[in-house]
């Protein structure tokens, strides 16, 4: 680990993991809480010394069970709290993380993806989209999920999850992949920059002069049940309508549109700039928010494309979302590969004629 | 002049409706754990992470600040509670099935670290709120919806002492088993609830206690046979007492 300072001054060279930690540091994570896996390890490895030195709360915990619930016991009395894990581990998670939305509590989750299915393998991989943006917990629910493209969205995204989860009281998780966990590149920290948002309305910290607060899921009846799911879903149009984030290069005129998310999105666009200087009148797309998804944009860019492509590193999950957004409207094609490193770029430029040609 | 010889503690909820089956010992286990909380001034500096069963039920009764934890996972909720917020007074109550099967881990680590907080176990040998099925503590040889012949080790194995257990853990402050069968039982199990909270208090570490207790409608029992039961059967085999007390060198 080469930092030293908690909030180092002007660029440092630094892997992704250690990014995202440092970065939960200064927005004021109070505590942490993890359990080991590749390819994130580093995370919990940097907090455990960082957070004692600065006397805030870190446990090695028992097991992902125990992480997440730990940090939910510790969101419930407003605290800035969070774990880290990776795809096999955050299938652990998935009951704590149902209960959490429907206990609209502010949990921050980081998941550094991994092969899969099973105990897969630790190369890069984005097979958990579906994991992240549907979840496998029950009942009708939905996570804030921010997928950093390269290093310093790491730390920026991770400011932004407690932003996010703490003004909108409800999980969010920042989705990255084994590339960008133990990839290097120069970013800056600088001050946290968001607000901190007030949590005395709700917080758990005694019913001392006032009635006791119960943060429950429980609910007997069906009809208050009902109330609930609206309120719950009022909040997810509304963080669809304020919070949506894309990143998008040369789509104007695009013919082909081609999208991607995370550590993907870098080829993509070496490749449709290749492909630009070729003539080719390509596009790049990339949702930053992929649950809530960039639905409303991409109806748009449909209006105009004649096509659009979505490569990942899985055997096709995002296509889903961007075949949904466009409707039927154009034709969406799939370009992906199970596990491992990212797809080269000539490989996609190569794609990129074909699509265009026909 | 009038002396008041009953009052509802403060820290019960005044307006509820009583929920349990006649005959179960929640009613007086949470009644205890409340008195406890009163005698203590805690009611307003405590947090407690409930558990799944008839346990969860404890908000319905309990005045306190609150937070619903999965089944299993109320110690780790507590530590998470406890870690962020360390002057709270912290506490879960659980059952058998929700502390020592699916949450065996949780408390068992919540007890290795010695996380300065409480723990209440109801022991009633059966999964209550799902209609009486086999649990950890078990008896061998009693019957359930899920060991229609009876408990034997060949299908089943063994039930867990739970107190015992506990009391290996280094990080445990005090570990003490009670029974509610007896009025005098019933005045050994509210001391061994407050000294529990006591030594949160004083900083000891994991405190915890485990009430035997009665399921008189899964037992299909009265309640005066099933507090028999609890004397006739089960102190034989979860006999009480106190386990681990670091002040007491036990």
């Amino acid at each position: 680990m080469t930092l030293t300072a908690t909030k180092p001054e002007g660029k440092v060279l630094i892997k992704g993991n250690y990014a995202i930690a440092n970065a939960a540091v200064i927005a004021g994570c109070e505590c942490y809480f993890g359990y080991p896996i590749t390819p994130q390890s580093e995370i919990g490895e940097f907090m455990s010394g960082k957070m004692q030195e600065l006397k805030r709360a870190y446990v090695s915990s028992e097991s992902e069970l125990a992480s997440i619930n730990m940090v939910i016991g510790a969101c419930s009395t407003g605290a800035k709290a969070m774990t880290s894990s990776s795809s096999c581990a955050v299938s652990l998670m998935q009951e704590a993380l149902s209960y959490a939305t429907a206990e609209e509590l502010p949990v921050v989750l980081v998941s550094v993806m991994r092969g899969g299915p099973g105990l897969g393998n630790i190369y890069p991989s984005q097979g958990d989209y579906n994991q992240a943006t549907i979840g496998g917990g029950n009942g009708d629910y939905k996570l804030i999920v921010l997928a950093p493209g390269n290093v310093q969205e790491c730390i920026d995204l991770t400011y932004k999850a407690f932003y996010l989860a703490h003004k909108y009281k409800n999980p969010t998780m920042v989705l990255a992949d084994g590339l960008l966990g133990q990839m290097m590149e120069p970013v800056t920290f600088g001050d946290y920059p968001y607000p901190e948002v007030d949590d005395s309305a709700w917080a758990l910290t005694g019913a001392k002069g006032r009635g006791r607060r119960v943060i429950r899921s429980y609910a007997p009846s069906a009809d208050d049940q009902c109330v609930f799911l609206n309120k719950l879903y009022a909040k997810y149009a509304l963080i669809e309508e304020k919070e949506v984030m894309y990143d998008e290069y040369m789509t104007e005129d695009a013919d082909l549109i081609v999208a991607s998310f995370g550590s993907m999105s870098r080829n993509v666009k070496s490749a449709v700039k290749i492909a630009r200087e070729k003539g080719l009148k390509v596009g790049a797309f990339r949702p930053i928010t992929i649950s809530p998804f960039p639905n409303k944009r991409l109806k748009e860019l449909s209006c105009s494309a004649k096509k659009f492509l979505v490569t990942e590193i899985n055997m096709g999950q995002m296509v889903r979302d961007v075949r949904l957004a466009v409707n039927g409207k154009v034709p969406v094609e799939f370009y992906g590969k199970g596990v491992g490193s990212m797809i080269d770029v000539e490989d996609l430029v190569d794609k990129i004629e074909s699509l265009i040609e026909v | 002049m009038a002396t008041q010889v009953f009052k509802v503690p403060d820290s019960i909820i005044k307006d509820m409706t009583y929920g349990f089956c006649p005959g179960c010992d929640h009613g007086v286990a949470i009644r205890l754990v409340a008195e406890c909380l009163d005698e203590l001034g805690l009611k307003e500096n405590a947090i407690t992470a409930t558990s799944i069963g008839c346990s969860v039920c404890l908000y319905d009764y309990l005045d306190v600040d609150s937070v619903e934890a999965p089944h299993g996972r109320a110690l780790a909720e507590a530590t998470g509670i406890k870690r962020a917020r360390p002057d709270k007074f912290v506490f879960t109550y659980q059952g058998d099935g929700d502390f020592a099967s699916i949450g065996l881990g949780e408390s068992t680590h919540a007890a290795l670290r010695g996380e300065n907080i409480t723990a209440i176990c109801i022991n009633n040998t059966t999964y209550g709120m799902t209609g009486g099925q086999l649990g950890p503590t078990t008896l061998l040889g009693q019957v359930t919806t899920t060991s229609p012949t009876g408990r034997n080790v060949e299908y089943y194995g063994y039930p867990i002492r739970i107190a015992e257990h506990i009391a290996l853990c280094e990080g445990t402050a005090y570990s003490a088993r009670v029974s509610l069968d007896s009025v005098a039982n019933i005045r050994k199990a509210k001391q061994a609830i407050k000294k529990a909270f006591e030594y949160q208090l004083k900083g000891l570490g994991f405190s915890f206690v485990e009430i035997l207790s009665t399921c008189p409608t899964n037992w299909h029992m009265t309640p005066q046979k099933a507090h028999d039961r609890v004397r006739d059967d089960m102190m034989k085999v979860f006999v009480p007492g106190v386990y681990k007390d670091v002040l007491q060198k036990v």
